[in-house]
């Protein structure tokens, strides 16, 4: 770990005074102190936010907010989320261990760096941690990979499931910077890779993200996350669906499919949705459309496996939500 | 004692301590004026380093020295130590042999100067190719020549045949398989570490150690100071697998830092370097053909290995010759070991040290024999069990292994298996069942235990072995208990000291086995030192009572019309206890037989229709493994071995990248070990039968056997849920995905 200086923030203004490139935020330190303990990441400064009012959970005519520091495990347990929105507090509860839950916040969640091998090993190269010095996953050790959205400069996966159920219903979130305040939709927030891995996301230096709101949406009630990884906990996703349907007499009139585990970002998949709507809920209308989603895929060397896999993730996502 | 141990179930007496936190590890013992020691790795496969930039580090805060190839700390160069890990001694050369071998050590005040140096020393190197791919090497596959007494390649053939394909051709029924697994890392809880700490020229080592007794021997050669100058503490060992017996570069850097700098130095390797730092198991590919009569009798058994080795040597895997050697009955066996030596870090000891792979290739083939045949699995077993030790014609000092079968079988609810594979569908998932048998031999070597009589009246039984969280403490003082006729919380177990009474340590699943026996002799040994002290002490009140007079009943010492405790004996006579040591070992007898602890698994598998994930939801497992000592600590050694085998079965496997021979998934996030939520319920029963011909408790060993067979009996329940036979583990659901 390199020397750094730690400062603790009273309010917003007092953090974003301190914010600014060579200073990193730290909320639960989930992701941000096991990177530099690797020296992955390396700030000079660090300014603690946890004792900023970035709190509470609440819902009114616009949606469900929620307050950039709630830690993972006390959302995935508030009962306007596990009543409105199942597929939140599943993709919570899937994630990490209840250790890291208890600690980890959702602004530091959606905000974690991949967890792609390489660069989280400084004696190898990596185009995200040391921008040109190439992307040995794309020759090595690549089925944890993505295979949709991904460059010849990087092919790292978005390792959140929370991103991906927010994406699916199209949340948004509150960004505050000494230059004013802006609400970003989380699907444009996080970026493809391209020729510029390094930039994960529209998040300008020294810019807080203090909170996310969920659009109300009634029909989210009927909504999961399922997740499919080698063991049953404590893993990221091999692939994973957020899905949520708007089901009346046997037909789909809405629905929203959101997948994981397979791209550079949290992947909506708008073809996918469009193709189910008005259509009756059945299980060859559900594999016609999930294929749809691999149509752009561009497996690697190990991780081909995953194009089916998603697909079939798709289906028995839709399929269990049917009952 | 006479006749074999009484079965109880108590507590681990060292739970409290554990539980709480006040057990003291290798890397928490408290010593002054500690410096900490961080180990620098190679970060090529094969090279020579030409000069390491270390003037960043050595001026970094609280950096007490940064030793390299180039600033060497003195060990013996000439001639490594048998029980180093590898074949050479850490930073006598410049030789780069591995990726994530140990090319320096920086020291300073504190573990996270020590880390923080490291990380600014720069390793230039002469890069040379390497060869780190296992698939690539097979070609290159060598004999490894003789080992455990027997050829590489061996060979018992009827009359009248002429080869063992000859016997296979012959045959009216065959099958044959490949089967592969990558190599693994043994993840024991507890990180390799030590504390050494030097004082007039004496050493004391705190490390955790399988072996106490080697570890000296080790330290004392390598760094030139007799034996009798070293002592080995490790009372408690977080986990060792087997990777724990060989000593490894940490130790010997740690010691000679601290003789040069004049103060105690600790060395705790970060859980990534424990993957390269310390050993492994072989990667193995086997092909295994069984020929047989349509009856189900075998009558060929071809059993061909190829493991991985390092060229800094190492122990390989040895599959089919503790497996297929003599598991079932054949007229014509054939077993054929090659290694494929790479340029990776050393293959160890690890828990089933080739029964763990090689009952996985003949316990699947097995299965895909009863397939062929429309036989049950259990009954193509039972067909096929092995009265003698084939090639020896000795018999089993005690085999009950048909009993394991049908125990296991009937607990399990066997007869509701359907046979047709991809038959049961409930809900979205398949569901199948699938067996296989575990063996392993029993193994005693000769050990010593001390029993002491206290003033305070405890009773001390000691002994230089060690417990892995395997339950030794417990079990000492278990059968201190009973040889004494005294409650288990009158005993004090001591262990994992090298200053104890002789012992070799806790591997081969022996320790139990061994020094049991030696607590009655040693028991025997101190009573009589006992009653010699009450007849012959002026003060004591049974002074010159003729000795054949005097009994010893449960602590204490009775004559015709008197009747004394053990503490006031001691205290009258103002002894400071009374204390006898006492040896056991096998004896020539042990040529007559065989010894082994045999059982069976049983599981139930469902894999999902969609998305292919396969999912453990019950095991039965059944132990013919002798007499049991404590049933609660037996049962634990039996899940864990059974979990290990769940690790082997469904996620393990280390990958080294072929262009750097890097292991790409060496460290926990990567390196996936079963989880609670991957583990089902498990039954575990044991049979009741003592093995008195092995020793006199009539305990064989069971640390290693829970291992055995459960990589197969879950594939082989896959198989049967899917119709899909894997023979390439870890079985993923990638590879059950259409
Ligand atoms: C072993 C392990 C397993 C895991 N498994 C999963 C999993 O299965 N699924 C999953 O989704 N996640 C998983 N995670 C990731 C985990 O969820 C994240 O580490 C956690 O959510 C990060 O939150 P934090 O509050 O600890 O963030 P921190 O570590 O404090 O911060 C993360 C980053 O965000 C920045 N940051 C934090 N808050 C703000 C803010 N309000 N405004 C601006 N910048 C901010 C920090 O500067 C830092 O760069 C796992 C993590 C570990 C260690
Ligand atoms: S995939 Fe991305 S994160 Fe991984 S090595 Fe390549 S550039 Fe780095």
């Amino acid at each position: 770990m390199r020397p750094f200086d730690y400062t603790a923030a009273q309010s917003v203004s007092q953090a974003l005074a301190g914010g600014g490139a060579g200073t990193a935020y730290l909320a639960g330190g989930t992701t941000l102190v096991d990177l530099m303990k690797l020296e992955v990441m390396t700030p000079r400064q660090v300014v603690d936010i946890n004792r900023l009012p970035l709190r509470g959970v609440s819902a009114d005519r616009d949606g469900l907010h929620v307050g950039a520091l709630e830690r993972m495990s006390d959302v995935a347990g508030h009962p306007l989320v596990t009543g409105g929105y199942p597929v939140l507090a599943q993709a919570l509860l899937r994630s990490a261990s209840p250790q890291l839950r208890n600690m980890a916040s959702i602004g530091g969640n959606l905000l974690q760096r991949v967890r792609c091998g390489y660069f989280r090993d400084t004696s190898t190269g990596c185009n995200k941690r040391r921008p040109g010095s190439g992307c040995p996953a794309v020759d090595g050790e690549n089925r944890g990979h993505a295979i949709l959205g991904t460059s010849d400069s990087c092919v790292a996966t978005h390792p959140s499931d929370l991103a991906v159920a927010l994406v699916a219903l199209d949340a948004r979130v509150r960004l505050v910077g000494r230059g004013g305040t802006r609400d970003v939709r989380l699907a444009d927030f996080y970026l493809l890779p391209g020729d510029t891995p390094e930039r994960e996301h529209d998040l300008r230096p020294g810019e807080l993200v203090t909170r996310v709101t969920v659009p109300a949406l009634a029909w989210a009630t009927r909504s999961a996350y399922l997740k499919i990884r080698d063991r049953q906990s404590y893993e990221f996703a091999l692939a994973s669906a957020a899905v949520a349907l708007d089901l009346r007499g046997g037909v789909v009139r809405d629905v929203r499919v959101a997948v994981g585990g397979v791209g550079t970002r949290p992947w909506r998949l708008p073809a996918v949705e469009e193709a189910l709507r008005g259509r009756a809920a059945r299980p060859e209308v559900f594999e016609a459309a999930a294929a749809l989603a691999v149509e752009a895929a561009r497996p690697l060397t190990h991780n081909g496996f995953k194009t089916t896999l998603l697909r079939r993730t798709i289906v028995r996502a839709l399929t269990n939500l049917v009952g | 004692m006479s006749g074999a141990a009484r079965t109880v179930s108590v507590n681990r007496v060292d739970g409290r301590l554990k539980v709480t936190g006040a057990a003291r590890y290798a890397a928490d013992q408290p010593v002054e004026r500690l410096a900490h020691g961080y180990l620098l790795l190679s970060t090529i496969a094969r090279g020579t380093v030409r000069a390491m930039d270390v003037t960043a580090a050595e001026s970094s805060p609280g950096v007490l020295a940064v030793y390299t190839p180039f600033r060497s700390l003195a060990l013996l160069g000439s001639g490594t130590p048998f029980s180093v890990g590898h074949s050479w001694l850490p930073l006598q050369d410049a030789e780069v042999r591995y990726h994530g071998q140990a090319i320096g050590l920086v020291v300073a005040e504190t573990f996270e100067q020590a880390r923080d140096a490291a990380a600014l020393v720069r390793a230039d190197y002469e890069v040379r190719p390497a060869a780190v791919s296992f698939t690539d090497g097979i070609p290159t596959a060598t004999d490894p020549g003789p080992f455990m007494g027997e050829p590489a390649r061996l060979e018992f053939l009827a009359d009248g045949v002429g080869s063992i394909d000859e016997a296979l051709a012959a045959s009216e029924v065959t099958v044959a398989g490949t089967y592969q697994q990558p190599g693994k890392h043994h993840s024991a809880m507890e990180p390799h570490a030590c504390v050494a700490a030097w004082q007039d020229g004496a050493l004391t080592l705190y490390t955790g150690t399988q072996s106490a007794s080697l570890t000296v021997g080790t330290m004392a050669a390598a760094l030139g100071v007799e034996a009798a100058k070293i002592r080995v503490v490790s009372p408690h060992v977080g986990g060792g697998f087997g990777n724990k017996i060989a000593t490894w570069a940490h130790p010997l850097l740690a010691a000679a830092a601290a003789r040069t700098l004049g103060r105690p130095v600790k060395v705790v390797l970060t859980r990534e370097q424990t993957f390269t730092i310390t050993g492994n198991r072989s990667a193995v590919r086997q092909t295994v053909r069984l020929g047989a009569r349509r009856d189900g009798t075998l009558v060929a058994v071809k059993h061909q290995v190829w493991a991985s080795q390092s060229a800094s040597g190492g122990i390989f895997e040895s599959s089919a010759h503790t497996t297929s050697r003599y598991l079932y009955r054949t007229e014509n066996l054939h077993l054929d070991q090659k290694i494929v030596t790479l340029d990776v870090s050393p293959p160890t000891w690890m828990r089933a040290p080739g029964q763990e792979s090689g009952s996985f290739a003949l316990e699947t083939a097995l299965d895909e024999l009863a397939a062929e045949l429309r036989l049950d699995p259990v009954e193509l077993r039972l067909r096929n069990d092995a009265t003698v030790y084939p090639g020896r014609n000795v018999p089993w000092s005690s085999k009950h292994l048909a009993e394991c079968y049908r125990v296991g079988a009937q607990r399990f609810g066997w007869a509701r298996r359907n046979p047709a594979p991809g038959a049961v569908l409930r809900g979205e998932w398949l569901v199948g069942m699938g067996m296989a048998t575990a063996n392993y031999p029993g193994e005693r070597f000769p050990a010593s235990v001390n029993v002491r009589f206290r003033p305070d009246g405890d009773v001390s039984v000691s002994s230089a072995t060690a417990d892995l969280g395997t339950g030794m403490w417990t079990v000492l003082a278990v059968l201190g208990a009973e040889a004494l006729g005294l409650p288990v919380a009158r005993i004090r177990s001591d262990l994992g000291d090298s200053t104890l009474a002789a012992n070799l340590g806790a591997f081969g699943s022996g320790a139990t086995a061994s020094t049991g026996p030696a607590v009655a002799v040693a028991a025997e040994a101190a009573i009589t030192a006992l009653i010699t002290l009450a007849v012959t002490d002026e003060r004591s009140p049974l002074h010159e009572v003729p000795a054949a007079d005097v009994r010893y009943d449960r602590g204490e010492l009775v004559t015709s019309d008197r009747r004394i405790g053990f503490p006031e004996l001691l205290r009258t006579v103002s002894s400071p206890g009374v204390e006898a040591t006492g040896t056991a070992g096998p004896g020539p007898e042990h040529g007559q037989h065989a010894f082994t602890s045999f059982g069976a698994h049983f599981c139930e598998v469902r894999v999902n229709r969609w998305t292919g994930e396969p999912r453990l939801s019950r095991m039965t497992t059944v132990v013919d493994g002798g007499a049991i000592i404590n049933a609660k600590t037996a049962r634990s050694q039996i899940v864990g071995g059974v979990i290990f085998g769940i690790g082997q079965a469904l996620l393990e496997g280390a990958t080294v990248e072929p262009q750097t021979g890097r292991i790409a998934n060496g460290n926990f996030a990567d390196y996936l070990l079963p989880v609670n939520a991957d583990i089902p319920p498990i039954d575990v029963h044991f049979l009741d039968h003592p093995d008195l011909l092995f020793n006199p408790l009539g305990a064989r060993g069971i640390g290693e056997l829970g291992t055995v067979g459960v990589a197969a009996a879950i594939g082989n329940a896959v198989y049967n849920a899917t119709g899909r036979r894997i023979r390439d583990l870890p079985i993923t659901l990638d590879k059950l995905l259409d």
